[in-house]
């Protein structure tokens, strides 16, 4: 077990670099030179040379690779060329911010898709299940901005449930009654989101486990629908599941970035909007960077408690 | 183990699940008083669609809504409206000698700085002396330059500063105001100021102090007790940072904030509206499309001349701001309000025939142009999109090149091909003289990288002319010789919208004013 963990571990760091290395690589082809962003055209030439050689940039590209990486590795991300605010410093309130937002839905997306699905999956082709089909497909086609702006103009202006804007209402930063409001518009939209595709999952995957032949073996034996349904499918239905609670890991740091905007919420979807808006290169790919390993992280996580639930596994990597 | 595991996993979702549910039913009951409570009238909210960033200086923060931070935080010497029309601030007098090469300000003395240490005449002359050095790149050190001469600063004694002008210029009462005082005792010795730690935690003489800079979210000010000009009537002031127009708007019909300079096409949601009032007024902005002449597709001045031939004004304009309560059309370099403005210009009336002749006679065809823009700003979305389509009509193909305005700001002052054309606009003063920088050759505003020696000179005899007839006719030849080298092309005079809380009142005492929205906030109160 811990060398097939080891193993798939020693195959991620490589796959790390190369990214990395990618990431780089498209700074270096960017237009913009982070020199532009701490000069002023009225500087003399001497002062552009001086900053430059402070922050390394009169060393040739492998050079300043390394030091990229070496900030990274130490925490130092580097500076947006737009506000010279230090990226590490912005990332680290707005990665838990958009936590706050994307972590909730998530797993009530994947709690209510679970029990969604099992129910569409063993009721094939009944009300029930042409019901939850039928809202997925319309779930599937709605874009989230769009719903966004209904619940927006519904709950938060007509009925004046919930507020509007943002993460709190000035003046009550501290109160977490006060987040909790502001978090349920934003929580709901993207539970909505995330859900129509894993219902689609689950209620295949059911419908899958239900012709195979133990089904059969447990419905000779005279047990209930309702007890196969729990005591077997369920079991074999959530297995796969964890393949993609790993693999959507990235998605607590890219996962909101329309639905932050609409409400204006501070976190990496609008910082990263912002960004692209403004070209501001090394945001964008620290950004990329992150989600990038995120995606490789998730897969190695994945594997990893996979193989520790499912002994056989190991032996397949082998 | 197995089965185990499985068990464990569905307890943990199921209890969570749990958790969530018993929080959602606690959020409606909360949501509903906090909602009554936002409606407490200590707290100013004005939201903004830009943010400041928690790093402002009065020497190089030069974007509208830093500008608008600094206004709260810092004063000037005075405020210069109009020729009649100026507003003393950290000043009490402002005089000229008999000659105009001197003038001499007479400070105020009962000025504190936020952190208590007196306001004295060492600050102004630091400050004119920090915007003067050149490695600092200040925003207004042009206007503080006269014919390659910096303009010489002392201090008489404590509250007197005398200004020394090397040569006479008629601008000079209105540059050398406007300009922010900062405080001496913070910053000096401070060699890099643009990127200083100390713009993180402003200390100025302003209304209102600096209390908290949330990233992306909100700046926070809470009122100055000691303002000199009397306590500010409202508790707290706070910029709010809201992206999405169509979630401000609903915001400020719900009264989650209490301002928001509004689009003119959502000027008619709020038509009945009896919590919201709408205040269109004229910040003296010329919106302009301008030609990049570091890119080589528009060096001939014929094929700008087709470019100009081949717009049409109205169409551009009825697009962009609905309604012509929000814009009037510009012809020339200067705002209307501007001393010698004149429309008697060229203007360019559309003309796709003349178009088409000038391009042949430039022996140019099949031309394509990049156009720059600022991609999240809905008037120029508009304005590039009829461009497109006119030129498109002349046979020009345009490509829209949309970016992020501090982005598309950058690349302006840098020389690149990377857009042959752009669609900016300026606020700047009310003489002429001021709009210097943004057209003399080398000049670091000089966006379009225009030289036409003949302006330079115009621009030089203008400053120093005493007599009004004459300085007259000298604008308006610049103002003629510029359009018609159609480098820059006016589009538009457009109004701001402010859309504010009805139970706000003084705000003309305030006063509204280009770019920092009041001039005084300290005025405004529930």
């Amino acid at each position: 077990m811990l060398k097939y963990i080891f193993k798939r571990v020693m195959q991620a760091i490589p796959m790390l670099i190369i990214i990395s290395i990618i990431c780089f690589g498209l700074i270096q082809l960017a237009p913009y030179d982070a020199v532009d962003a701490m000069t002023t055209p009225n500087m003399s030439e001497k002062t552009v040379e001086l900053i430059k050689a402070r922050y390394g940039l009169d060393q040739p590209a492998y050079m300043q690779y390394f030091y990229w990486i070496k900030g990274i590795l130490s925490g130092e991300w580097g500076y947006s060329i737009v506000t010279h605010e230090s990226i590490s410093k912005d990332l680290s309130v707005r990665i838990p911010n958009t936590i706050i937002l994307v972590l909730p839905a998530y797993i009530l997306a994947l709690v209510l898709s679970i029990i969604l699905g099992l129910v569409a999956g063993a009721r094939k082709g009944k009300l029930a299940d042409k019901i939850i089909d039928g809202l997925s497909s319309l779930g599937i086609a709605i874009p989230s901005f769009w719903m966004a702006m209904v619940l927006l103009f519904i709950f938060g202006y007509q009925l004046n449930i919930f507020p509007i804007l943002g993460m709190h209402t000035i003046g009550k930063e501290g109160s977490f009654s006060d987040l909790l409001s502001h978090l349920v518009l934003p929580t709901t939209v993207l539970t909505l989101s995330f859900m129509p595709e894993l219902v689609r999952y689950v209620r295949s995957s059911t419908i899958g486990q239900l012709s195979e032949d133990y089904v059969m073996v447990q419905k000779a034996y005279g047990a209930s629908s309702v007890s196969i349904l729990f005591n077997h499918v369920l079991r074999n239905v959530l297995l796969p599941v964890i393949t993609i609670v790993g693999m959507s890991l990235p998605m607590l740091v890219t996962g909101a970035v329309v639905t932050e905007t609409v409400f204006g919420w501070p976190g990496i979807g609008t910082y990263f909007i912002k960004a692209i808006q403004g070209f501001d290169y090394p945001i964008i790919m620290a950004i990329m960077l992150l989600s990038s390993s995120l995606v490789i992280i998730g897969n190695l996580a994945s594997d990893i408690l996979y193989s520790i639930i499912d002994p056989r596994i190991k032996g397949m990597g082998e | 183990m197995g089965r185990k595991n499985i068990n464990i996993l569905i307890a943990v979702l199921i209890s969570m699940f749990l958790v969530l549910a018993g929080c959602t039913s606690n959020e409606k009951d909360n949501a509903n008083k906090s909602n009554e409570e936002t409606a407490k009238p200590d707290t100013f909210i004005y939201g903004i669609d830009g943010d400041p960033g928690n790093a402002v200086n009065v020497i190089t923060t030069g974007d509208r809504y830093g500008l608008m931070e600094i206004k709260a935080l810092y004063s000037p010497l005075y405020m210069y409206n109009g020729k009649d029309n100026v507003e003393f601030f950290l000043a009490e007098s402002m005089t000229a000698s008999e000659d105009f090469l001197t003038y001499t300000a007479k400070l105020r003395k009962d000025v504190k700085w936020h952190d208590g240490e007196a306001f004295t005449a060492d600050d102004v002359v630091f400050t004119y002396e920090q915007m003067l050095k050149e490695e600092n790149g200040g925003w207004a050190r042009s206007q503080l330059i006269f014919n390659d001469q910096p303009v010489k600063v002392e201090k008489v004694d404590d509250y007197t500063v005398k200004f020394t002008l090397p040569e006479v210029s008629m601008g000079a009462f209105e540059g050398l105001g406007n300009i922010f005082i900062m405080p001496k005792h913070i910053y000096e010795g401070e060699t890099n100021i643009a990127n200083s730690p100390k713009n993180a935690t402003p200390v100025g003489t302003g209304p209102y102090k600096f209390k908290e800079y949330k990233a992306g979210e909100s700046v926070t000010f809470e009122k100055n007790e000691a303002y000199f000009l009397g306590a500010p009537k409202i508790d707290k002031v706070v910029y709010r940072i809201i992206m999405d127009a169509n979630s401000a708007t609903m915001a400020l019909q719900k009264g989650e904030i209490n301002a928001f300079a509004i689009q003119p096409s959502d000027a008619s949601k709020f038509k009945d509206s009896k919590n919201v009032t709408l205040m269109p007024y004229d910040e003296g902005r010329v919106g302009y499309l301008g030609f990049n002449l570091s890119s080589p597709a528009v060096q001939s001045k014929e094929v700008r001349q087709a470019v100009a031939y081949s717009l049409n004004r109205d169409e551009i304009n009825t697009a962009s701001y609905v309604s012509s309560d929000f814009y009037d059309n510009a012809y020339s370099i200067l705002p209307s309000k501007a001393t010698y403005y004149t429309d008697n210009v060229e203007k360019f009336k559309l003309d796709n025939d003349k178009s088409k002749e000038l391009l042949a006679s430039a022996g140019v065809s099949d031309l394509k142009l990049k156009l720059g823009f600022t991609a999240n700003n809905p008037a120029q979305q508009k304005q590039a999109a009829v461009i497109q389509q006119n030129l498109q009509a002349a046979g020009i193909s345009v490509e829209l090149v949309g970016m992020d305005a501090t982005a598309l700001f950058q690349k302006m002052e840098s020389e690149h091909t990377d857009f042959d054309m752009y669609l900016s606009g300026y606020i700047m003063g009310i003489d002429p003289d001021t709009f210097n920088s943004l057209f003399v050759t080398d000049s670091p505003s000089n966006f379009m990288h225009y030289s036409n020696p003949k302006v330079d000179e115009l621009f030089n005899q203008g400053r120093v002319e005493k007599d009004d007839a004459k300085r007259q006719a000298i604008y308006e030849e610049i103002q003629q010789i510029v359009i018609e080298d159609a480098a820059f092309y006016p589009l538009v005079t457009n109004k701001r919208i402010l859309a504010i809380d009805s139970r706000i009142s003084g705000i003309e005492e305030a006063g509204l004013v280009p770019v920092y929205t009041f001039e005084d906030m300290s005025k405004l109160s529930y």
